[in-house]
């Protein structure tokens, strides 16, 4: 087993979107993907960050007083030097509100593992875990070891990715997994490009080894809806004909938009592109259904 | 579910009840008073059956055409009955303002006051249970009333669930041959308990006929389609008066004019049906087979049941009003749980009662699931239907949870813990054997840790009420302050016992229940009345308060002061002493820096636990006053407020006066930051023999949960794991737009509540402004 740790932003417990019955989600931190509309804007970077939550603090300038030199400064309100090349963990310490507080906390193998216990007699019917991000298979090591002590434990795994990752290391993870939510957001290798930073060759690739793979009906396809980006019926149909064409009972599951989406940005510091987008309406939905359907996928599934 | 689809009758009943204007009544008050008055050389148990059976022979009596139910304790429904023998002056003090109070109003008439003013008052005063008490113990009580609060001092017994299935079996007239029977072989000291009973009995025998005679005489007035239904329900009187019930129908009639006549008896809060899917079934069952009844009809039938239950209403004083808002009076039905081989049981009847808290959406009965490891997805999926509504009913109880409990710890027979019922909001009893004195008194315990770290003296008023062992500076470890909060807590058990002994006596002395006896087993085989003992199972229950708020409190003092010493003890006994005015860094640490019961954290559940099960122990050092056993529950229904009042600062970060935790198993608000698995867990570390009396725990869901196709399902496996969990209650309130919109005004109290947002979830409080109003707006029960 792997001594490496990974940064988890957030473990959600009694998490009932992500998967069947309830599990507990584990966000790991970091993304190769840069997407527009990206929810988890917090998930993004590689490293820890200390973050201030205003709604929280008293200023009671504790942090000021406790500050290593170069560290931060208070201006009505701490500020961090980013360039400061030690921890800020005193800070995180002293702050009697914990509005100072990392965005991420450091997990080993066997301590993220007993976390994922703790709900243990929630998972009974049909839950269990989900490793979501940020991307998990920027973990790669500790994603296995994860899954493989999961799996010895019994329980049931499931996955949230982009699938933007080597073939190689797709081969060693998915016989860990139970159930696998690949998402495929934008066909057109420019479009893609240009909306998520990357190109989507590595995923499709991964797609189609998927659905050809013994593993191809743990497999469900999602394509997170954007009004104005990829919710295209261009966008659609060749997403719909690629999967269907590789697996035609393939599983499909189209996201709404979500607007909340945008209330983690400032907190982060970073400017909301997409601005506000409204979700589509229920005909709009079934609209989209339609072309979907027509184009090849007829297994259109809601989790 | 089967719905009532526009039940015209159901509607205009329900209609005319909730558009009736509501009086307080002294016509009872007034028959009590003059019988009293007129035997004046008869014992307190022959006056009080006197009077009773005077009540049901001349109190005004009143009955809708549309009716299939019939009979109330007072003409007008939702009357507030004044009821003199066991404490008026409160009424005395608070007459006049009844009809313009903030809650639960009632009018008033200006001849009542003046009549009660000069004839009934007067001769109560002193002679009445409440005043009794008050002349023998009340300075004792009030010395101690910030750590313990001694109830049922000014009412009779209630939160009982009666004999019905035997109530049903005999009818009246075979209970007063059994009466007869054991007459012939008694005791001369149970001569008067007997003669008693029949004297009742024969009132309630001509209580029925009356309501056969009233409706004969309004028949001609009544045409169309109610007419042959009201004169169908006259029939059923009468026949009641004459044999026991055959029908469905009749066993529902009867199983009302038995709670009707409970409340005219002893005017208490909380007589509960208990199990009715399970007695009632062979009644259903046979009406069913003979094609004598539809299920439509049936559920027509129990629709009007339900109207029933909302139409006795308990009149309290204007503080009780207060947490006690809506007249609460705890109709508790049971339905599903394991039957006599301990077997999961539910039948067409107990999804009839949930299709009638569906159709109805009425405070009153109370519904309760039982559920166990076999329970069936059918009841569940049909429960959480109504749970979707938002009414935060039914609630769930957990067989796995309390069965042993009930057996191992209290003694009970297996067979009767196994039909457990509920009665009131949670607490637990046996079915028609026991009087469970179920809230018997609050025992505050963040009050006793107050004391403990400050001399024994109370920071809200600087008196000392306690034990002086030293205070916060002088407990050198963390063990010595345990030990000084053990001795604490001894001291003011002793005392609350001293206080319950007194009480107990003085229900036996003044408030002797002939009826209540002649369903309460083994009253009439022992010849002894229900307060002095004659029940089966005499328990008493002392709900502790709050063992969230002692967790906290503990935690922060074991982590911050004790052992990281980031705190130090004089900074934080000076800070309680100030409510923390100047020391709001130190109570920002209290809240923040220290893990919180109700997140799954073990050390710190388990110190709230280790008390809990302390204080549970004790109680089996002492006997009541009946011969029975002491035990605990861990429920507070909305005494959090008032017993929050009571406490200075804590060390939890909590300030002076503000309301505890609520619930009872329930973390303190805001504070469950990890999920409703987390409290689960949680709670689950508290040992289920501190809950036979009862826990509650509060949880709270957004409707959109409901919303979507997994949802129920999803739901479902919460309450297995619920289940498995062995935590002994809970119920699930929908989130409404008010809490959201209270989020905003009072993020504090909300810190916990989750919203989904995408990928994630979010703390609500922490989203900014117009996202919270958005989420507001998409927040509506028209998509449920």
């Amino acid at each position: 087993m792997t001594t490496s740790k990974a940064y988890v932003f957030d473990i959600k417990r009694f998490a009932v979107h992500d998967g069947y019955g309830i599990r507990t989600t584990i966000f790991f931190k970091g993304c190769p993907l840069r997407c527009k509309w990206c929810q988890n804007p917090e998930g993004l970077e590689t490293k820890p960050k200390v973050l201030w939550f205003e709604k929280n603090c008293i200023h009671c300038r504790l942090c000021e007083k406790a500050s290593m030199p170069h560290q931060m400064n208070y201006a009505e309100r701490p500020y961090f030097n980013k360039n400061y090349s030690g921890d800020f963990d005193n800070l995180v310490h002293i702050c009697p509100s914990s509005a100072i507080r990392y965005d991420s906390t450091s997990y080993t193998v066997e301590e993220l593992i007993s976390k994922i216990e703790e709900d243990r007699v929630f998972f009974k019917r049909n839950g269990g875990v989900t490793f979501s991000g940020g991307e998990p298979f920027l973990q790669r090591d500790f994603l296995v070891d994860i899954l493989k002590e999961c799996k010895k434990r019994g329980i049931h795994t499931a996955i949230e990715s982009s699938f933007y990752a080597d073939l190689e290391l797709v081969k060693q993870v998915v016989p860990y997994l139970d159930l696998i939510f690949a998402d495929l957001k934008v066909f057109d290798e420019i479009d893609h490009k240009a909306m998520t930073g990357v190109s989507n060759q590595k995923i499709l690739n991964n797609i189609e080894y998927l659905l050809t793979s013994e593993h191809k009906d743990k497999v469900i396809i999602r394509t997170p809806l954007i009004p104005g980006y990829n919710s295209t019926k261009k966008n659609l149909s060749q997403i719909s004909n690629f999967i269907s064409s590789l697996y035609p009972k393939v599983k499909y599951e189209l996201l709404n938009y979500n607007p909340l989406a945008s209330s983690k940005y400032d907190l982060v510091g970073i400017e909301y592109e997409p601005g506000k987008l409204k979700p589509f309406t229920l005909d709009e939905l079934e609209m989209f259904k339609n072309i979907v359907k027509e184009a090849g996928t007829k297994n259109i599934i809601e989790v | 579910m089967a719905k009532l689809k526009n039940n015209e009758r159901i509607e205009i009943l329900k209609k005319k009840m909730l558009e009736a204007p509501r009086y307080a009544s002294i016509e009872q008050a007034r028959i009590i008073t003059r019988v009293y008055k007129e035997n004046e050389e008869l014992s307190t148990p022959k006056k009080r059956a006197l009077s009773l059976a005077a009540a049901l022979r001349e109190l005004e009596i009143g009955v809708e055409p549309e009716e299939l139910i019939v009979g109330n304790r007072t003409k007008g429904v939702r009357y507030g009955v004044v009821f003199p023998e066991s404490g008026c002056s409160w009424i005395d003090r608070e007459f006049e303002t009844l009809p313009t109070r903030d809650q639960d109003k009632f009018l008033v008439r200006d001849e009542d006051i003046k009549e009660f003013r000069e004839t009934i008052y007067p001769y109560w005063k002193g002679r009445s249970m409440e005043d009794v008490i008050r002349h023998n113990y009340g300075e004792k009580i009030d010395e101690i009333a910030k750590v313990v609060k001694i109830n049922q001092k000014d009412h009779a017994q209630g939160h009982i669930c009666p004999d019905t299935e035997m109530w049903l079996h005999l009818g009246i007239n075979g209970l007063i041959d059994k009466i007869h029977q054991k007459q012939k072989k008694c005791k001369s000291e149970q001569e008067e308990f007997y003669e008693c009973t029949l004297i009742v009995l024969d009132g309630v025998k001509d209580f029925m006929k009356r309501y056969h005679d009233h409706i004969y005489g309004m028949l001609d007035a009544v045409d169309g389609q109610y007419r042959e239904s009201l004169q169908n329900v006259a029939d059923i009187c009468l026949a009641l008066t004459q044999r026991a019930p055959e029908t469905f129908h009749e066993a529902l009639q009867s199983l009302w004019f038995l709670f009707v006549v409970l409340h005219m008896e002893s005017n208490a809060s909380s007589f509960s049906p208990g199990r009715m899917d399970q007695y009632l079934y062979p009644y259903y069952r046979s009406d069913i087979a003979s094609g004598y009844m539809t299920r439509q009809k049936a559920l027509e039938l129990m629709e009007c049941l339900w109207l029933k239950f909302n139409q006795i209403v308990y009149l309290r004083n204007k503080n009780s009003a207060k947490y006690f808002a809506g007249f609460p009076i705890g109709f508790n039905v049971a339905i599903g749980g394991l039957d006599q081989d301990g077997n999961d049981t539910y039948n067409d009847l107990s999804l009839l009662c949930l299709d009638a808290q569906y159709d109805l959406g009425l405070p009153q009965p109370n519904l309760s699931v039982r559920l166990n490891k076999n329970s069936s997805h059918e009841l569940m999926q049909e429960a959480i239907k109504v749970v979707a509504k938002g009414s935060g009913m039914p609630q769930f109880f957990n067989d796995e949870a309390i069965v042993h409990a009930m057996h191992e710890d209290l003694g009970i027979d297996y067979k009767d813990a196994l039909n457990y019922a509920i009665v009131g909001c949670v607490e637990l009893t046996t079915h028609g054997n026991n009087l469970g004195w179920s809230d018997a008194a609050m025992f505050n315990f963040n009050k006793v840790l107050e004391l403990t770290l400050n001399n024994g003296v109370c920071l809200l008023t600087d008196k000392k009420i306690g034990l002086d062992l030293g205070n916060l500076e002088t407990y050198e470890t963390f063990e010595d302050l345990e030990v000084a909060f053990k001795k604490q807590i001894d001291y003011f058990i002793e005392e609350m016992m001293k206080a319950e002994v007194v009480v107990e006596k003085a229900h036996q002395d003044c408030l002797p229940t002939a009826f209540l006896s002649c369903v309460i087993d083994d009253c009439i085989d022992n010849g002894m009345d229900v307060t002095r003992g004659g029940a089966k199972y005499n328990l008493s229950g002392i709900q502790m308060i709050q063992v969230a708020n002692l967790a906290d409190s503990l935690a922060a003092l074991k982590k911050l002061v004790y052992d990281e010493n980031r705190i130090s003890k004089h900074e934080l006994l000076s800070a309680l002493q100030v409510d923390f005015k100047g020391h709001e860094i130190t109570q920002t640490m209290l809240l923040n820096k220290v893990e919180k019961y109700g997140n799954d954290v073990a050390w710190v559940d388990e110190l709230g636990a280790k008390w809990a099960m302390y204080f549970r122990s004790r109680m089996k050092d002492y006997t009541n006053y009946r011969g029975g056993k002491y035990h605990t529950g861990m429920y507070t229904v909305s005494a959090h407020v008032p017993m929050g009042e009571n406490v200075g600062a804590s060390p939890d970060g909590r300030n002076a006066k503000t309301p505890l935790a609520d619930g009872g198993l329930s973390a303190v608000y805001g504070r469950d930051m990890s999920g409703p698995t987390a409290v689960l867990k949680s709670v689950s570390r508290i040992s289920n023999s501190c809950t036979t009396n009862g826990g509650l725990l509060n949880m709270k869901f957004l409707p959109e949960f409901f919303n979507t196709q997994s949802g129920p399902d999803k739901f479902e496996d919460f309450l297995r794991a619920f289940i498995d969990l062995k935590v002994c209650h809970i119920q699930f309130n929908v989130v409404r737009k008010e809490d959201l919109l209270d989020a905003k005004v009072h993020p504090e109290n909300h810190r916990s509540l989750t919203i989904r947002v995408a990928g994630y979830t979010a703390y609500f409080v922490e989203l900014a402004g117009k996202l919270q109003d958005e989420i507001i707006e998409r927040t509506s029960y028209d998509h449920i």
